[in-house]
């Protein structure tokens, strides 16, 4: 079943034609500037409407000021939106703040819940008696996030002393001890090296897997993203550009595949294919699939002489993405 | 209520760890904290002492007006540990955020967070010089008045903490401009609130008792304490009292919904920092 099939039947966050308008003042030009300001709006969010259902690991992209955060805030309910109706775990953040809460749990990569002059344990154990854990509950999920994230070593550190991998460890380990039944978290792989951005991957699809904990993740890793999600919502300046998986993504910029072939030196010429690098006869290609199809390409590349090595791989995500960023920001330049 | 207890025993607890994790550190610290404030005020008692009192107040009872604002100053920085005393700074410093996603009121929020041991300096400074000042003013006292004791003293925190939640409630509006709105204003009263306005000119003691009500969180508590009051002075004290908590809840529950209605520190050019 599509996830998205799941998300209309029994939706863990429903946004319905939500719209959140920001007020904004600004000076103007010259010396009438220092005197009189300029109140504009801006639109974070424009009317945007989705559904995730629960169990789902959907990610959440866009560029940078897409409205991303501001999405995630007002899940939380952080923020209130301006016009439309959101409902989280079928309740509303504003209305049912402390009730969701119990059932929620929210990370931003830019800031920690842990006490700064406190050991982790000591967050833990504050952690408890805010949210009212009940003993089993914490002692079990305290000794799972010790092994799965491999605690033993901080739990006695004081936070402020930690790494940036360790702090995000322990944070996550923090907002997962009421056992959360829908976690949003904003960046959590922001400013992580590669092995504790793997750890943290694996541990999300770990607990998204076998708990079947919704998660909802934003990031600027589009390849991180793709890895963890099986669904991707793009927002592009504050409306819904995409909706849907990965792979549908690729077919919208031209399912387009990159492949480089290796020769003993001489450049070869490939009609339909785009020449990206080229370096010590390693040459770097993207062809459009839909215009080249596989069959031809191949046909092509056996009728070359000094062929050594061919490697056809998909195109990465993170090109997609940029391709469709630089489409949409053409697009606003025209209408503009 | 229990539930209540449970966390005000956390934060305790966090408190105790903190105070323990260096103690001859924090000895030191909360020596020179009491030495500190016996000091601050001194000066206002050595005034009295050499003059044999001041506006119609005798020595010991200017010690007891003293105390009695220590006492009051000092219970509310011991309860207001995380920054509930200057919700400013948190406004200013976008903890909010921290606290929006805590399954708690804020209320309980606000005022769960203690620091009785490294914060109790002053209180126990206050409680101190308030039997100091007890023993020496020579009367007997009823039993209510044992009472009033209690009572005023509570009535006082709320004239400082409404004056602190009224100027505080600008900050959702400016985050960053005024961060320190409720430090400038507690300071400012907590200042102010040690000279006895008796036998000032009413052009000094109307604008403390009204406009910036520092009066009323030690001076006319103490004269009611005392005996030195009409009834219609005494009764002005809680009506006051009421009026400025009511309307400090009314300005910062409106600046609150603005905050989450239209604030946010990417858009907003005095938006909170971080």
């Amino acid at each position: 079943m599509y996830p998205a099939d799941t998300a209309l039947r029994r939706p863990a966050v429903a946004v319905e034609s939500v719209t959140k308008v920001f007020t904004q003042w600004r000076r103007k030009e010259g010396a009438r500037g220092l005197f009189r300001q300029q109140k504009t709006t801006v639109a974070a969010l424009e009317g945007v409407s989705f559904r995730i259902g629960r169990g789902e690991f959907a990610a959440y992209a866009g560029p940078n000021g897409a409205g991303k955060s501001t999405t995630m805030k007002l899940l939380a309910g952080m923020l209130q939106p301006t016009e439309g109706r959101i409902s989280v775990l079928g309740m509303s953040p504003e209305k049912d703040r402390i009730r969701l809460m119990r059932r929620l749990g929210v990370l931003f990569g830019n800031r920690t819940e842990l006490w700064w002059d406190h050991p982790v344990i000591q967050s833990f154990e504050w952690k408890k008696v805010v949210w009212d854990i009940p003993d089993q509950v914490y002692e079990r999920n305290l000794d799972r996030m010790r092994e799965l994230l491999e605690l033993d070593g901080i739990l006695n550190t004081f936070a402020r002393e930690l790494s940036l991998g360790q702090r995000m460890r322990a944070d996550l380990a923090m907002m997962l001890l009421h056992s959360p039944e829908l976690v949003l978290l904003d960046e959590p792989t922001l400013g992580l090296d590669v092995v504790a951005k793997r750890q943290m991957i694996e541990f999300l699809k770990k607990i998204n897997r076998e708990d079947g904990v919704t998660i909802l993740v934003t990031s600027h890793d589009m390849d991180d993203l793709e890895e963890m999600a099986r669904r991707i919502l793009m927002i592009s300046k504050g409306k819904l550009a995409y909706d849907g998986d990965f792979e549908g993504l690729r077919r919208l910029t031209g399912n387009s595949t990159v492949f480089t072939v290796t020769t003993d030196g001489r450049r070869p010429v490939l009609e339909g294919c785009r020449l990206l690098s080229e370096q010590h006869g390693v040459f770097e290609f993207e062809a459009d699939l839909s215009c080249t199809p596989i069959r031809l390409l191949m046909e092509m590349l056996s009728r070359i002489d000094g062929i050594r090595d061919v490697e056809i791989r998909r195109a990465p995500i993170e090109q997609v993405i940029a391709q469709l960023y630089q489409t949409w920001r053409k697009d606003e330049g025209q209408t503009l | 209520m229990r539930r209540y207890f449970k966390l005000l025993g956390i934060y305790a607890r966090m408190d105790l760890a903190s105070l323990m994790r260096d103690g001859r550190f924090m000895a030191l610290v909360i020596a020179s904290d009491l030495v500190s404030n016996i000091s601050a005020v001194s000066g206002i008692f050595l005034l009295a002492w050499k003059f044999g009192g001041i506006g119609g107040m005798d020595r010991f009872e200017v010690l007891f007006m003293l105390a009695y604002g220590n006492v009051v100053m000092g219970f509310l920085n011991m309860m207001g540990g995380c920054n509930a005393l200057f919700p400013s700074r948190i406004i200013g410093r976008g903890q909010w955020e921290h606290m929006f996603i805590m399954p708690l009121p804020y209320g309980v929020q606000l005022t769960v967070g203690i620091f009785p041991f490294t914060g109790s300096s002053t209180f126990l400074s206050g409680v101190g010089l308030l039997i100091a000042a007890l023993c020496n003013l020579e009367r007997d006292f009823a039993w209510w008045w044992w009472g009033l004791l209690v009572l005023l003293p509570a009535v006082s925190m709320v004239i400082v903490v409404s004056c602190s939640y009224l100027l505080s409630s600008l900050a959702f509006y400016a985050p960053v401009q005024c961060e320190e709105i409720s430090s400038t204003v507690v300071y400012s009263v907590e200042r102010a609130m040690t000279f006895p306005l008796s036998g000032m000119p009413a052009y000094v003691r109307y604008p403390l008792l009204t406009i910036f009500p520092a009066g009323l969180a030690a001076c006319l508590p103490t004269m009611i304490l005392l005996g030195k009051t009409t009834l219609s002075e005494s009764l002005y004290f809680p009506l006051f009292t009421f009026f400025a908590a009511f309307t400090a809840a009314h300005f910062f529950k409106k600046g609150f919904r603005y905050y989450v209605k239209k604030g946010i520190n990417r858009y907003v050019s005095g938006g909170h920092r971080s």
